[in-house]
């Protein structure tokens, strides 16, 4: 048999799969709207729901992942204010924030800029708050902010943070693989301006627990 | 973000699926719309657009068979059958966005992403529509070919809202083009540039270079953007110009081909092909290209006698060396019918018609058909129902009926 690049295979998998995620969550939609919202049933309908969302953005994830390692994903940046970018986030993600009593907000300039490609940061922002979720106690906070070179976006969280050595974050559950950040970090470095190139750091939130900086060269 | 009143719009959705038509028009309704038309695919759409005006178009970027929904887009702001003042938003799947966004010359207003909820696509549109809002005055003055205005207009947008500066910056670009002035387009992509690699901002340093005769720095670009970006079959479009600028025939015809061969479906680039073959002496291509242009233009808006006519002197091409196979002469007939059928009224179109059809009747030495076909030509032209035969058309035929 011919050889088959089995990376290609599993990404198309992963596609089809998301795509048969995405029928589920309409069908679900009619199941929710046909029992109306004080339907006893609704509680466990959101988690479904929640988890089907949450699946679907993984898939995303890893079909960026896929282009990134194979030099496959063209980039499209565009400008964006801030606050608008952080709001979207805030709002997309919300509805997990609720189901598991987690507080999700954002703090920026109102005036702030910042030139990315969307869709990327889209998903490793979700990638890292579905993260954070895990770990936090209370709430999670998302802040832009600008340096000489770089626009930095945060996710920090009040968990028990990256303690001890880095690997105390993701040991914590099995099933945690160090692809998000992984992610995380060839979304970043597909950034560049001149020489610079985007790059991510791990480092302790200011409520105690685990901060990821995503930093993102701008025109200085 | 102010809360959009949808009650007074118009809305377009066109998708093929029909369980994700029934939710989306759905929340449509929700939203507050009254008015929503339904096209299942494009060539509907496209009837749909030419009768009525909407605010809102919600189209499908996969629309099965037919023409997806970059096909339809790129059409329709062709031809200005939407205005600028219309928000037009995709709808694609996560692995389709390259294609819509590699497409640079056309894009839509804004995409969502499937699957998306109720709440995701109307805070879409309620951000959406107030961008459009915002660049009221600038699409106003598009929408009316008045540049200098729209320039004006942008540079206000522009300080107001910054992030709109990309969008205002690539509209004063292509209106400095419009104007001609061409150095200042130049200078203003250079800036953007200079700042974020925008695949359109080096398409209009291109598109400059070209239409200020800069021919070498225009190709060297166009062929990095292909390579950058295999989806923007725009560049290879405008290669095709810059050689064929350069005299470079041959080339010109095979870029063409490639661009052809990623996406078959434009019935411009099929006609430039046909063009070129023609002028390369190449029929046979020359018809296939036309072939594929009559059968495209039915449900296009460029459904024009040019379309048919050039097929029929595609074929007429190909019978000066010799009679036509019945495969081509069924082709031809097919072609002429559908220029009886919609545009005989045409006097040019009509004589046109009857030269081509008196050069294939020659080439079959079917003289006293031919002969029949000129005396109704010049009794149309008596009764002004065609445009007569040049001096030089008379001749031709006058030796061929060995008169």
């Amino acid at each position: 048999m011919e050889k088959v690049n089995i990376s290609t295979i599993l990404a198309s998998a992963i596609h089809e799969s998301k795509n048969q995620v995405g029928t589920l969550l309409y069908q679900l939609q009619t199941v929710k709207e046909s029992l109306g919202i004080e339907a006893p049933q609704n509680r466990k309908i959101i988690q479904i729901e929640e988890s089907l969302k949450k699946l679907n953005d993984e898939w995303v994830e890893y079909l960026y992942l896929y282009r990134l390692a194979s030099d496959g994903y063209e980039l499209h940046p565009d400008t964006f204010l801030m606050e608008e970018f952080l709001d979207d986030q805030v709002f997309a993600l919300s509805p997990s924030a609720i189901a598991k009593d987690l507080q999700l907000d954002f703090e920026c300039d109102a005036k702030l800029t910042g030139c990315f490609d969307e869709r990327l940061m889209t998903a490793v922002v979700s990638t890292a708050v579905y993260n954070a979720f895990r770990y936090a106690k209370s709430k999670i906070v998302l802040t832009a902010f600008r340096d000489e070179t770089f626009l930095i976006i945060n996710v920090e969280d009040d968990g028990p943070g990256f303690v001890n050595d880095e690997e105390h974050h993701d040991a914590l559950l099995d099933d945690n693989t160090g692809l998000g950040l992984y992610f995380a970090e060839l979304s970043a470095n597909a950034h560049t301006y001149g020489e610079t190139c985007g790059y991510i750091k791990k480092s302790a939130s200011r409520f105690g627990g685990a901060c990821l900086s995503v930093y993102l060269p701008q025109t200085p | 973000m102010a809360q959009q009143d949808f009650s007074n719009k118009k809305a377009l959705l066109i998708e093929d699926m029909a369980e994700a038509r029934i939710m989306q028009r759905k929340m449509l309704t929700d939203f507050g719309f009254t008015s929503i038309d339904i096209a299942m695919k494009a060539e509907t759409a496209i009837e749909l657009l030419r009768s009525k005006s909407f605010d809102v178009i919600l189209s499908d970027y996969n629309l099965g068979k037919g023409k997806d929904g970059q096909q339809l887009l790129e059409e329709v702001r062709h031809s200005a059958l939407i205005p600028n003042t219309a928000t037009y938003l995709m709808v694609t799947a996560e692995t389709s966005i390259e294609m819509v966004m590699g497409a640079i010359e056309y894009q839509p207003d804004g995409y969502v992403t499937k699957p998306f909820s109720q709440a995701m696509l109307q805070r879409r549109l309620n951000k959406l529509l107030e961008t459009k809002e915002r660049l009221y005055k600038v699409n106003l003055a598009l929408d009316n070919k008045e540049y200098e205005t729209a320039i004006s207009e942008a540079k206000i947008v522009m300080d107001k809202y910054p992030s709109l500066e990309g969008k205002c910056e690539r509209i004063m670009g292509d209106c400095f083009l419009e104007l001609k002035e061409y150095k200042k387009a130049l200078a203003l992509f250079n800036k953007t540039i200079k700042s974020r690699k925008m695949p359109w901002a080096l398409f209009g340093k291109a598109k400059s270079y070209y239409l200020m005769d800069e021919l070498d720095k225009a190709e060297k670009l166009l062929n990095q953007l292909m390579l950058d970006n295999r989806f923007f079959v725009n560049a290879y479009d405008w290669l095709a110009k810059v050689l064929l600028k350069q005299d470079k025939v041959a080339e010109a015809q095979s870029t063409l081909i490639a661009a052809i061969t990623k996406s078959p479906k434009n019935i411009l680039r099929q006609m430039e092909l046909g063009r070129i073959s023609l002028l390369l002496g190449d029929s046979i291509t020359a018809e296939m290209a036309y072939r594929k242009a009559v059968f495209l233009a039915k449900h296009s808006c460029y459904n024009t006698s040019e379309v048919y006519l050039k097929h029929l002197e595609s074929l007429a091409r190909i019978a000066d060396s010799g009679p036509l196979i019945p495969r081509q002469k069924d082709n031809f007939d097919s072609t002429l019918k559908k220029i009886h059928d919609g545009f005989f009224d045409e006097p040019d179109s009509r004589a046109k018609a009857y030269e081509y059809e008196m050069d294939i009747c020659i080439a079959d030495n079917e003289i006293s058909t031919a002969k029949q076909i000129f005396e109704v030509w010049l009794s149309d032209v008596g009764s002004a129902a065609a445009t007569a035969p040049s001096k030089q058309q008379t001749d031709r035929y006058s030796s061929a009926f060995g008169s």
